[in-house]
């Protein structure tokens, strides 16, 4: 019964096997490749910051000379970032929760205005933060405020908020409709059922999507380079300049002494591991929130 | 109280599209009784129950002609609020439902929709509701666990007493027991005929057994139309149509 158009099914079987042999050795490489880049770039930075890894760098601010080499740390950059990035995010949350809540509660999946909005974000996502720290900074210009918390926190705000909304958006798309017709089928209107369960079953792959954002806007230099501009105090006051570790990491590295630069990697260091903390803490306290959520 | 639990339909019929799925059927569903809807995958029924609670318009593209009469109003004029015609009646579908939160808050949520916030009357609607779904006893100690660790006949039930606590007037059941256990399937079926003294009962199914075990009215419906309706003593031992002869012994299915 062999047929011509099959041929010989022991080659066939060899060459099938080769196939897929060699796919797989490709893959491993390529898993290899990425996970050695990630182990390199953690390796590098902590090896590089390892003599200026001291604990007065999270605990004191530059001195006088700082960037000579003399005496200080970071906590201005740590705490200005913390600052900021709170503020932004949730400016960002209070628009784009009500976005996407009208995006998915009253819009038709496929109506023109939705397919516009989910478009423009998307759009949006892929601006470079550079461009969003120019047009903070015609804003700034326009409404006379000078480089400040207030400034770059509107600035990391519009950055954040494409990401913030799409990534929830896609979460909030992934509730099942059975669960919503059964919540209508109660008697409850639109609203009480995005409220109530909706985002309720959401809530694990929401705070992701705050996550992500907080992550773009932690470590993002561009958008506040012109924005937020720098000090070496703690800033109180919304509208006074403040640092942030993305620049801060900047401007030491920018330094010809090595003491500096080596703090510069510090920094680094310190910023991955802000961005960690943070992300485990809010990880932790989801997994409380999410223990009624279906499947 | 005259006119609870009245149900009719009229000339009902729906369009997915150019597809007619439902052909002008007119059904008057008898009052405090098991009314059974069999037919063949595919013949319209679980249109025919969505369509009675509205819920045919949130997602498809759908046309609706005919009329839903509930207590002697037409559900489908603009000046009727839509979720007043949910809360009359308590939707069973085929998978279970349950909401993500504790049981207690599966069974509180429809009260609690509606405004009831006073805390012993919740406790006592969730214990009354568990009890009428005869799930109160497996649950009881642990009202504020998570609804999902549930087995799911208990799911059902679970639905079933969330359903019943928005108090409707008529229950539909869209082949409730199919994705359940026999001995599940048994359990919501006994509560089903004890609920009947209180409740207008419309169920869809395709087991045949389960239709000659608790129903009172049968109805055949098969490519959309309403071949067959009577009591299900008569239609199971006497059908009338050709068709629905062909459907109950097992030639066509």
């Amino acid at each position: 019964m062999k047929d011509k158009a099959t041929g010989n099914p022991e080659l066939n079987l060899r060459r099938r096997k080769a196939v897929e042999s060699f796919f797989k050795v490709l893959m491993f490489v390529s898993t290899t490749a990425v996970v050695l880049s990630l182990v390199l770039i953690l390796v590098s930075i902590l090896w590089k910051s390892l003599p200026a890894l001291k604990l007065s760098m999270i605990t004191k601010t530059p001195g006088s000379g700082y960037y000579l080499g003399k005496e200080g740390g970071i906590l201005n950059a740590i705490i200005g970032s913390l600052e900021l990035t709170l503020g932004a995010t949730l400016i960002a949350l209070l628009i784009a929760l009500p976005v996407v809540i009208y995006l998915n509660t009253y819009l038709g999946k496929h109506s023109f205005l939705a397919e516009t909005i989910r478009f423009s974000l998307d759009v949006l996502w892929g601006i470079p933060s550079i461009v969003y720290g120019a047009f903070g900074f015609l804003l700034m210009l326009f409404f006379q405020l000078r480089a400040s918390l207030l400034a770059g926190m509107i600035t990391v705000a519009l950055v954040e908020l494409p990401i913030l909304s799409r990534a929830m958006d896609e979460t909030i798309q992934l509730v099942p409709t059975e669960l919503k017709e059964a919540t209508y089928s109660l008697g409850a209107n639109h609203w009480q059922t995005t409220t109530r369960v909706v985002l309720r079953q959401a809530f694990p792959g929401l705070v992701t999507a705050i996550l992500i954002a907080v992550g773009r806007g932690l470590g993002d230099a561009a958008s506040v380079l012109f924005t937020a501009g720098y000090t070496d105090r703690i800033t109180t006051s919304w509208l006074q300049p403040v640092a942030t570790l993305p620049l801060a990491i900047f401007f030491q590295l920018n330094s010809p002494f090595p003491e500096v630069q080596q703090r510069a990697y510090a920094s680094a260091a310190v910023l991955t591991w802000l961005l960690l903390l943070i992300s485990l803490i809010i990880r932790s306290l989801s997994r409380k929130f999410s223990r009624n959520k279906i499947r | 109280m005259a006119e609870r639990g009245r149900l009719s339909l009229k000339n009902l019929s729906v369009y997915y599209g150019k597809n007619q799925v439902l052909k002008n059927v007119n059904l008057e569903i008898p009052e405090k009784k098991i009314t059974v809807i069999i037919g063949p995958s595919g013949c319209g029924k679980t249109t025919l129950l969505k369509c009675l609670n509205r819920l045919l318009g949130e997602y498809e593209e759908v046309r609706i002609e005919g009329q839903v009469i509930v207590d002697g109003q037409n559900i489908y004029t603009p000046e009727v609020d839509v979720t007043q015609v949910r809360k009359k009646m308590g939707l069973l579908s085929q998978k279970p439902q349950v909401l993500p939160m504790s049981i207690y808050d599966n069974v509180a949520f429809g009260p609690r929709l509606f405004g009831l916030r006073h805390q012993p009357e919740l406790e006592r609607l969730v214990e009354k509701y568990l009890k009428l779904a005869g799930l109160w006893d497996e649950v009881k100690d642990r009202l504020y666990e998570p609804a999902s660790r549930l087995s799911i006949g208990q799911q059902q039930r679970l639905c079933l007493a969330r359903g019943l606590a928005v108090e409707p007037e008529i229950i539909l059941g869209d082949e409730p027991t199919s994705a359940l256990d026999p001995q599940s399937s048994r359990n919501v079926e006994l509560q089903l005929l004890r609920l009947k003294q209180d409740y207008t009962i419309l169920l869809v199914t395709h087991i045949l057994r389960q239709a000659k075990r608790v129903a009172d009215y049968l109805a055949f419906l098969y490519l959309g139309e309403l071949v067959e309706f009577g009591p299900a003593s008569q239609v199971f031992e006497n059908p009338k149509d050709p068709r629905t002869r062909a459907y109950i012994t097992g030639e066509i299915s």
